[in-house]
């Protein structure tokens, strides 16, 4: 069994190196986060901060420049907030009650307007920009909180539409017809006998949309200004911001700020996420 | 059962409830998806500049962006970053997940590893690797730091590299992605078909090569279309880590599309790119998506 | 008007034709059952009655109302399911009280129920426990339990016994037997088990293609099935088909039947019946214990054995008379074995006979 111990260290070692491949850009990230600019410039990337300060931190949350003010993230990462929980909150909600539908209440043209959603799932939104920049504007939620939840609402549907859809048709009609026989209607079926069973994916929902909504940059640079913009426009023109100096330590942990709240939930909840998509997206 | 079965369903609430409550979002759908992108199509035939107008000009726009070079710098540049991000990290995500499906200890944290830059913002990512792969501060100077004083990486800045470092964050991101599903597939498989085939003397390369991943087909399509979906509209990574640059060397057509319709006034030419983007995608999407509709049946 | 009637019933999804008309009617209290190999209707005919699918055209009766505009729950019926459909996230006092609870009735009364139903089953020690902790047997209990809550006109069974392992079906079977004599209701019951059918129905209704083939008691349909397939699909071993000439000899008419060593002539119990067809093929139906062992002279053929299956109290012998491989049922004391000759005796009191051409019994 020689060769059997050989193959089984190759295989280790192979997972290893991809561990240290994947980990490394946050090692960096982290040690540069807590460097001084001194030591960034008399250091190298790998060398382990030998001053931890956490000067940059409280610098890229409360007074770095994001163009020509210097808030820091704090306002933006609360823009995100403010978006983030009506926008999840919504689109789940609406993606759970459709897919209840199209899986168990289907009438002559739910397969169309599933198919419909489904198509809506791969357009690539750019196309949706200009006419929703115009209409935004009509409807007085342009350059708003309102206006980018209202964007990440209706761009959120198809995907957690299909998320629960694939779920339900895996709950035997049987079940519903049971229920229906015990006199129970369509939102009594919906609230005690499907929804109590939709933890899983409503985990996996609530995950992945979290991320889509907090991550997103395209909706948030083209619908929002000053005052409403997300975390991911506020990073960004923090580190493409041109002053005399650029602060990488600064930029970093301005990074992990932005990170923060999606890894955290990840690290949480993965588990339940990978277990999840491996029922609803691999089934497509 | 021969047909899917609808049930019979009685009284107002049983059969228009259903409807009533799916019209919001297929009516949300249908005008702020479908109708956008007909207004968007009609904005492409118009000589909308720096706002919109519906002056009919034909064709003119697409002439104009056939015609433009740094239109097709950005198609050129989503083939080499489709090409070579769908690629290696399919390659890369099979391989670990085939690896990790070995009855790995530690399996769950090697997992974690892999999947959370997926959980990352594409900004994130790019203001990392942008840190990273600094020409002077960065992999750079360690090299030097190291010893390697000859060593040179100025991908960044190198107009002819610049898009492969978008392709290197692309694939650190999303790999782990791509670990994960088909992880899930290769559970999803039957113990008893892998014993049969060890009874049968096969080694355990053949068994993957010739039994496990040709049943992974649907997982590797569903992958190839969300890697595909996800190059196409890839624009954030591109502003993070190179901002189209330098000059526009690393454009996309998404960064393209972002710059004719919102930041040089050239709307008509912004929405026929979006218009170019849809019909790439649908040309992929429509077949794919058709065939599952069958199937699902 | 019966408890159930169904007129005319029909059900197509396009050019495919499930149910082509279908008749039935039962009486207060009767047990019927609905069977027949997959694909024959019979859930679809269930679901019809149930109201959970709609008829194409046809009326369905419960009580003295026509119901295919009722709702299944204003229906006044309970059904059984197949998987037993139990709510999975409440735990079994749940699932009883939920359509008690769905129809307003006081919490008061869903306890006295719930502790009627539990004690009438003997599964007072699982009410508190969810579906995925119980076991099969005690499932099906419960979704039974959940039926009976209810006290409806009409209890619907869709193969409820078809997840249960061999001997707890036996023992759910004798139980719901039990139930029906005790609570008098009637009761719809599909299975594709012919035994279950035999042994639980007042009323048989045999059904192939979407058509009734015979309806009746289980007696009626075991001994006088109305043709090939019935007589094929109720009984195990299944009926024996010798295919034999009706012919006339010294006056009385019968069938020449021969086997591997042995030929002779066998006279129809009342032949004139048969009068017109002599000279015509005919398919004589045999059922395994109408060919015994030959005690005394009468009319009996020598026949190689071939094999033998003892089941215990009986064992059966396969051998051919007329080119066919026939079972017949014997005592085993009686068996020889492979290679010896045993002498059969037909009882062509009960054999029946059928056209090889439309299938149908001969009268």
């Amino acid at each position: 069994m020689q060769s059997n111990k050989l193959s089984r260290f190759i295989v280790y070692a192979v997972l290893i190196y991809f561990a240290v491949y994947y980990l490394l850009p946050l090692y960096v990230m982290l040690t540069t986060s807590v460097k001084t600019m001194d030591e960034i410039r008399g250091g190298n990337l790998l060398s382990f901060p030998m001053h931890i300060t956490f000067a940059a931190w409280s610098k890229a949350w409360g007074s770095a420049c994001t163009g020509v003010e210097c808030t820091g993230l704090a306002p933006f990462f609360w823009n995100s907030v403010r978006m983030v929980i009506p926008a999840v909150a919504i689109s789940t909600t609406l993606g759970a009650i459709n897919g209840y539908i199209l899986s168990k209440w289907k009438f002559p043209g739910s397969e169309l307007v599933f198919a419909l959603l489904m198509y809506g799932l791969y357009i690539p939104f750019q196309v949706l920009l200009l006419p929703m920049a115009t209409t935004e504007g009509w409807l007085g939620i342009a350059s708003s909180t309102t206006g980018l939840v209202f964007v990440h609402v209706v761009c959120g549907i198809a995907s957690t539409t299909l998320f629960f859809r694939n779920f339900y048709v895996g709950i035997p009609d049987e079940l519903i017809n049971a229920a229906r026989l015990d006199g129970a209607g369509f939102w009594r079926i919906f609230w005690r006998i499907v929804l109590p069973m939709s933890i899983p994916i409503l985990m996996v929902t609530l995950i992945w949309q979290f991320t889509q909504i907090w991550n997103d940059f395209l909706f948030g640079l083209v619908f929002s200004a000053g005052g409403s913009q997300p975390i991911t426009v506020g990073l960004n023109n923090l580190a493409n911001t041109s002053t005399t100096v650029k602060e990488y330590n600064v930029d970093m942990a301005a990074a992990i700020i932005a990170a923060l709240p999606t890894i955290f939930v990840y690290v949480a909840a993965g588990k339940y996420f990978v277990r999840g998509l491996a029922a609803g997206a691999v089934k497509g | 059962m021969i047909q899917s079965t609808r049930p019979a369903q009685y009284g107002f609430a049983e059969r228009w409830l259903p409807r009533l409550v799916l019209a919001p979002s297929f009516l949300l759908s249908l005008v702020f998806i479908y109708g956008f992108v007909a207004w968007n199509g009609y904005l492409s035939f118009t000589s909308s500049s720096l706002l919109p107008n519906y002056h009919w000009v034909g064709l003119h726009q697409y002439e104009r962006l056939f015609a433009n070079e740094r239109w097709w710098v950005a198609v050129e540049n989503l083939f080499k970053f489709g090409i070579l991000f769908i690629g290696v990290s399919m390659l890369v995500g099979i391989l670990l997940a085939i690896l990790l499906d070995q009855k790995i200890r530690q399996e769950g944290a090697l997992r974690t590893i892999y999947l959370y830059p997926m959980a990352l913002s594409f900004i994130v990512t790019g203001t990392a690797w942008k840190w990273m792969l600094n020409p002077g501060l960065g992999l750079e100077k360690m090299m030097h730091d190291w010893g390697w004083t000859s060593f040179q990486f100025d991908w960044l800045v190198n107009p002819d590299m610049s898009i492969y470092t978008v392709v290197i964050a692309g694939i650190w991101q999303s790999s782990g992605f791509v670990m994960a599903l088909f992880l899930a597939g290769l559970r999803g498989i039957d113990d008893s078909i892998i014993k049969a085939a060890q009874i049968d003397g096969a080694t355990l390369p053949r068994i993957y090569w010739k039994i496990i991943l040709p049943a992974m087909r649907p997982v590797f399509f569903s992958t190839l279309m969300i890697l595909a979906h996800i190059a196409i509209k890839s624009f954030d990574l591109v502003v993070a880590l190179t901002g189209g640059g330098p000059g526009f060397s690393s454009d996309l057509p998404a960064t393209y599309m972002y710059a004719m319709a919102f930041t040089r006034g050239e709307m008509g030419l912004g929405s026929a790119s979006a218009m170019m983007m849809l019909l790439t995608v649908s040309a992929v999407i429509v077949p794919y998506l058709y065939s599952e509709l069958r199937r699902g049946r | 008007m019966g408890a159930l009637a169904i007129k005319n019933v029909t059900k197509s999804f396009g050019d495919t034709h499930i149910l082509k008309g279908i008749d039935i009617e039962i009486d207060d209290g009767q047990f019927l059952i609905l069977v027949g190999p997959s694909g024959c209707g019979k859930s679809t005919l269930m679901n019809i009655i149930a109201g959970l699918e709609s008829p194409t055209s046809g009326e369905v009766h419960i009580g003295d109302r026509i119901v295919n505009d009722v709702a299944p729950k204003d229906r006044d019926i309970a059904m059984v399911f197949q998987s037993y459909a139990l709510y999975p996230t409440m735990n079994v006092r749940q699932n009883i009280a939920f359509g008690l609870e769905t129809r307003g009735v006081p919490k008061k009364e869903q306890e006295e129920v719930i502790n009627r139903v539990a004690k009438m089953l003997q599964m007072d020690h699982l009410l508190d426990r969810k579906p995925g902790q119980l076991s099969g047997g005690q499932r099906q209990r419960v979704a039974m339990g959940r039926a009976l809550a209810r006290d409806p006109i009409l209890f619907l069974f869709d193969e409820p016994l078809s997840n249960l392992d061999a001997k707890l079906r036996v023992e759910m079977r004798t139980e719901i037997k039990q139930l029906h004599h005790r609570l008098k209701t009637t009761i719809v019951y599909v299975t594709h088990d012919q035994i279950e059918a035999m042994t639980l129905g007042d009323r048989i209704a045999v059904m192939k293609d979407g058509v009734i083939q015979q309806f009746g008691s289980p007696q009626d349909i075991y001994e006088r099935p109305s043709n090939m397939f019935v007589a094929s699909f109720i009984g195990s071993p299944s009926m024996n088909f010798i295919e034999c000439h009706l012919a006339e000899q010294n006056g009385q008419i019968g069938v020449s039947l021969t086997s591997e060593s042995d030929a002779r002539f066998v006279p129809l119990k009342d032949g004139a019946k048969f009068a017109k067809r002599v000279g015509q093929e005919v398919v004589m139906g045999v059922r395994p214990e109408q060919l015994d062992v030959a005690h005394g002279d009468e009319m009996a053929l020598g026949c190689k054995v071939m094999l033998t299956e003892p089941t215990g109290p009986d064992t059966m012998i396969f051998t051919r008379i007329n080119g066919k491989d026939v079972t017949a049922r014997v005592h085993p004391r009686d068996a020889k074995g492979p290679g010896e000759v045993m002498r059969l005796a037909l009882d062509m009191g009960k054999v029946v006979f059928f056209d090889p051409k439309t299938q149908l019994r001969i009268d």
